[in-house]
């Protein structure tokens, strides 16, 4: 049964701020800081210098549970699953440029 | 229900070994996976594979499933006899799809295994837990990205009732756009994910933004581009034509001596943004119609008066 439409949730656009500490990105994205760890060790997130220190912006957090079940889902680790996404990122790139081609014929 | 052949949906024989079962189930996954495979088609085929591998990738399951499925065809229908799990031993061990996937599981899946689930509701008494996040992609049109707008986005989530059972309950919510959003960009809806568990907060719902394909714009980044045709004269003595833009109609200046494809951009006039996007007019000439004999005596007069040979750069 289709609900009526709700009230207007808040809504924001995810920015490339670095606003999350380690514990608030783990709730956001329901990894560990284990987890977190190892992404941010193949060089994921703009996490520096000690861990109390690290933050993390919402769309690091989005691709990071992308990671996480590339990983789970396909058998892979950190660098694999980061290697998918960034691959799947370019591919997408290119095919919005190519369709700005392929309509002129 | 009907009955699914978990082997045919891997693709593999009934004699497979476990190794093969896994082989065959991450060669579709990476096929299918929604992360990797835009296509509605894709995540509907990726959950039917997920499903199939857990019940073929656990040993367990799968000598239960083997039992129950003997005689039955893909799609006939099927009813499991009453306490068919009572001479099966399940661990409840470490379950290879997350609870998200397996919330939209098949009823057939859910008549052999749910139990297992309910157990497992059931350890977690007490408990509280934030709602997972659920994601979902949705199309706009340019125009909302450039001016913000409200929409009314229709939604499906997979729920689980009282009962056990997973029904997909479809919601709509009100959605501002906002101004000046881009393609891949992701919008975050507060507490609008799965309900929390216990007294857990709900999750958030996040939202990828694609842009619907448009009659006359095409998008790249926060710029625009319109193919503009222009007379040849308008093309070759320039001058002032109009241009559609999301925001009105503009004058654009044409430079005299202008090429077929010549890009003229118009700054700021894109996706708005800090910075703006710019809007890029490509030229595309046109030629008029040759059917009438005024038109056919001017189109003479030019090939006995102009000296051009357009294949002079082929050197033919």
């Amino acid at each position: 049964m289709p609900r009526s439409p709700q009230s207007m949730p808040p809504v924001d656009v995810i920015s490339d701020e670095p606003e999350l500490s380690l514990d608030e990105a783990c709730a956001a994205c329901g990894l560990t800081r284990e987890e977190i760890g190892a992404y941010v060790a193949e060089g994921i997130a703009e996490a520096r210098g000690p861990v109390v220190e690290w933050r993390f912006s919402r769309l690091t957090v989005v691709r990071l549970s992308r990671a996480r079940r590339l990983e789970r889902d396909l058998g892979l680790n950190p660098a694999g699953a980061l290697l998918a996404l960034d691959l799947m990122a370019e591919i997408e790139r290119l095919q919005r440029r190519l369709a700005l081609f392929e309509d002129e014929g | 229900m009907q009955y699914k052949d978990y082997y045919a949906i891997l693709g593999v024989n009934k004699d497979a070994t476990q190794d093969d079962i896994k082989r065959a189930y991450r060669k579709l996954a990476r096929k299918y996976h929604p992360d990797l495979n835009k296509d509605k088609s894709a995540e509907d085929k990726f959950k039917e594979v997920s499903e199939a591998h857990e019940v073929l990738g656990d040993p367990e399951k799968r000598v239960a499933y083997d039992q129950i499925g003997k005689g039955y065809q893909p799609g006939e229908e099927f009813r499991p006899p009453p306490g068919w799990d009572s001479g099966f031993e399940f661990s409840g061990g470490p379950r290879q799809a997350s609870p998200e996937d397996m919330a939209a599981f098949s009823d057939f899946f859910e008549s052999l295994f749910g139990g297992a689930r309910t157990g497992r509701h059931t350890r977690a008494h007490g408990f509280h837990a934030r709602g997972e996040d659920h994601r979902a992609r949705i199309e706009i049109s340019i125009e909302d990205a450039f001016t913000g707008a409200r929409r009314a986005i229709h939604l499906q989530m997979p729920k689980v009732t009282a009962d056990g059972h997973v029904v997909a309950e479809e919601r709509t919510l009100n959605v501002n756009i906002p101004k000046g959003v881009r393609a891949g960009q992701h919008i975050h809806l507060k507490g609008q994910g799965a309900p929390g568990h216990g007294q857990g907060e709900a999750g958030d719902l996040y939202l990828e933004i694609a842009f619907a394909q448009h009659p006359l714009y095409h998008v790249d980044g926060r710029d625009l581009y319109l193919n503009l045709p222009v007379a040849p004269w308008e093309a070759a003595l320039g001058g002032k034509v109009k241009a559609p833009t999301p925001g009105g109609v503009v004058d654009v200046t044409v430079p005299a001596n202008s090429a077929q494809g010549r890009k003229l951009r118009l700054k700021g006039r894109g996706i708005p943004g800090n910075p703006p996007g710019d809007l890029y007019v490509v030229l595309q000439i046109a030629l008029p119609p040759s059917g009438s004999d005024k038109a056919k005596r001017l189109y003479r007069e030019m090939a006995d008066e102009l000296a051009f040979n357009p294949r002079a750069s082929l050197g033919v």
